[in-house]
């Protein structure tokens, strides 16, 4: 009798494939990832204003201050969003799980909270610009939250969102004491 | 794909490429401002053996000869000579000191690259030491012009250096000898920009790669170079094939330092001294050197598998390899999406004058401040730090000048880059030697 096995999956090749269409899908469907993107800094600045706030999600595009004197309207545009500044991430862990397939689990663990990092550093700018607004008024919040504080907080949100991935993706285990 | 997604999508590469980088530079800069001078080893503890790789080195052979005998009497002198067409070989040959040993190569067998003349040097040193410790013979491969600091052996025989038995190699710091020194022929200006030229090589060499190497410390991956490279004898017979321990990348001390790491020997920097060699004035010689360098990382990629797989490397050390080898595509790649931005604002410039500079002069001119200096600090933090460190008698703003001057010599990577793409496609792989500045000869390098 003959047994034929069949191949034995590579699970590691098969992983970077499936993070690989994550990056794919991002620039694909951008558009919906700018609208749960948008979601989500409505919900979070419903927490901390009384006045009105409504999400237009076919625009993504968050309306604050409906029920005051100067409601204002950002729209998260394609040079905004956190959906590119994760295919970076996303295509060097799918380089580093096929290059290294016992990290896998590391390097995923790493990719989640880096990706969680960048988010969530996305809403803290734009509810850094709100508050801006709010504070200083259209023109100069406006012109400070997203020009200038912004530039850093993306900079540095960056850098270390960057710094948390390599460090968690490459950290050596730590040995048993003998 | 609509402007706004290629704007999106170029942005947030450019971000991610200019973050990760002013992010490295930060964590470089710190091991390297907080180094301080080790303690000097032992030197007669071990046997020391210069290899010397000539090609038509007449000019500058014998003072070299000279210079490492009576700087270092206990070592020995290896001079290979690579099928010169000039003097070389009789200039060795007239050296009577048994410490005097010539390699010599002849066609057709000779000029295939610096890996197998250094082996033919490795195969000879063998044969001529029967019975030689190969763990206390240390080989250093030095250039034609180059000078050994005269501590230089104590200071790799240290403790933390082959004083410890698994370190298999050490790369030593590298200085222009020609810092400071206009070039003897030229018109006020060229020779000024020769003198700049050089100068940039010594900031480079002594801060920037320095502080790479510092850093690689930490990550096991200290490199080796093509200049004041040296490695036990034992080190050098674990990887050798039956040529020698040197193979045939552009880029050979690279890929020495690589089968070195991935066999399991430990690699060391040091500071602590140096190896002088003379910089290049010419623009079009240090164009090509670069080119060089570029192609040889670029075929050095085919040993991201070997590092990743081997077990003696850590991530973060394979890693970190990753990236070196990676920086000729990323500077390919850096051609290609820095200027999309700027290329889509003319477009929209050219459309709209009026809105696109009431945009401008409206506060967007502060982002370009914010990531032009994100752009420009990386480089521009050398100057001073070399003023501080290395040449502590330049004033504080020529040390700020000077790092003006390197982001602007970084950016003739972004042309070696593709140069090296070109001569790769192309399949030109061979390369003669760059020319010295005292060689006036047309041809040779290209």
């Amino acid at each position: 009798m003959t047994v034929v096995l069949s191949r034995p999956v590579q699970w590691h090749r098969a992983l970077s494939v499936v993070l690989l269409l994550g990056a794919v899908a991002l620039v694909v469907w951008h558009r919906a990832y700018r609208t749960v993107e948008m979601l989500l800094a409505g919900g979070l600045i419903r927490l901390f204003t009384s006045d009105g706030v409504y999400v237009a999600a076919a625009r993504q595009t968050v309306y604050f201050g409906l029920g005051g004197d100067r409601p204002f309207g950002l729209r998260m545009s394609p040079e905004c969003t956190s959906a590119f500044l994760l295919l970076p991430l996303l295509l060097v862990g799918a380089v580093m799980i096929v290059l290294r397939p016992h990290i896998a689990r590391q390097v995923l663990g790493a990719l989640g909270i880096a990706l969680v990092v960048l988010i969530v550093v996305n809403q803290l700018r734009l509810l850094m610009l709100v508050g801006l607004i709010n504070w200083l008024g259209t023109d100069r919040g406006y012109y400070l939250g997203h020009t200038m504080f912004g530039s850093f907080i993306s900079v540095f949100g960056g850098a270390a969102a960057l710094v948390l991935f390599v460090w968690l993706a490459t950290r050596s285990p730590k040995e048993d004491p003998a | 794909m609509t402007v706004p997604v290629i704007l999106g999508l170029t942005q947030a590469l450019a971000l991610t490429m200019s973050v990760a980088f002013l992010t490295y530079v930060c964590l470089i800069v710190v091991p390297y401002l907080r180094h301080r001078p080790a303690r000097p080893g032992d030197a007669s503890a071990f046997d020391w053996h210069f290899l010397v790789p000539c090609r038509d080195e007449e000019a500058v052979i014998e003072n070299t000869i000279r210079y490492l005998l009576g700087t270092f009497p206990s070592a020995h002198v290896w001079v290979i000579d690579d099928a010169s067409d000039d003097g070389t070989a009789d200039i060795v040959s007239s050296f009577t000191d048994p410490r005097v040993h010539l390699v010599r190569r002849l066609r057709p067998q000779a000029r295939t690259g610096k890996g197998d003349a250094l082996n033919a040097a490795y195969r000879a040193l063998v044969s001529w030491l029967p019975g030689a410790d190969p763990l206390r013979t240390i080989v250093a491969v030095v250039d034609a012009d180059g000078r050994p600091a005269p501590d230089c052996l104590s200071v790799c025989a240290a403790g933390r250096l082959f004083g410890d038995e698994t370190v298999g190699a050490v790369q030593i710091d590298v200085w222009m000898s020609n810092r400071g020194v206009l070039p003897p022929r030229g018109s006020w200006l060229g020779r000024r920009f020769g003198a700049g030229l050089v100068r940039m090589q010594d900031l480079e060499f002594r801060t920037a790669i320095a502080a790479i190497q510092t850093s690689r410390g930490i990550t096991g991956t200290i490199s080796m170079g093509g200049n004041g490279q040296f490695t036990r004898l034992a080190a050098l017979a674990s990887i050798a094939d039956e040529s020698g321990p040197w193979r045939g990348a552009l880029l050979e001390d690279f890929e020495l330092g690589v089968h070195l790491l991935t066999a399991g020997w430990r690699t060391g920097f040091t500071r602590d001294t140096h190896v002088a060699q003379e910089g290049l004035y010419s623009l079009r010689r240090f164009l090509s050197q670069r080119t060089r360098w570029g192609q040889g990382t670029m075929q050095c990629a085919r040993y991201v598998r070997r590092i990743w797989d081997s077990r003696h490397l850590t991530t973060l050390g394979a890693a970190e390899m990753l990236y070196y080898l990676a920086q000729p595509w990323l500077q390919l790649l850096g051609t290609l999406v820095y200027p999309i931005p700027f290329l889509l604002l003319g477009i929209r410039a050219a459309a709209d004058p009026t809105e696109v500079w009431a945009w401008f002069s409206g506060g967007a001119w502060l982002l370009f401040a914010v990531y032009g200096s994100f752009g420009l600090l990386p480089f521009l933090v050398w100057g001073p730090i070399y003023r501080a460190r290395c040449e502590p008698s330049v004033s504080v703003l020529r040390g700020i000048w000077y790092g003006f001057a390197y982001a602007i010599y970084i950016y003739t990577f972004y042309v070696t880059s593709w140069r090296a793409l070109f001569r790769l496609v192309r399949k030109r792989n061979g390369w003669t030697k760059t020319r010295r500045n005292s060689e006036t000869r047309l041809a040779l390098d290209h």
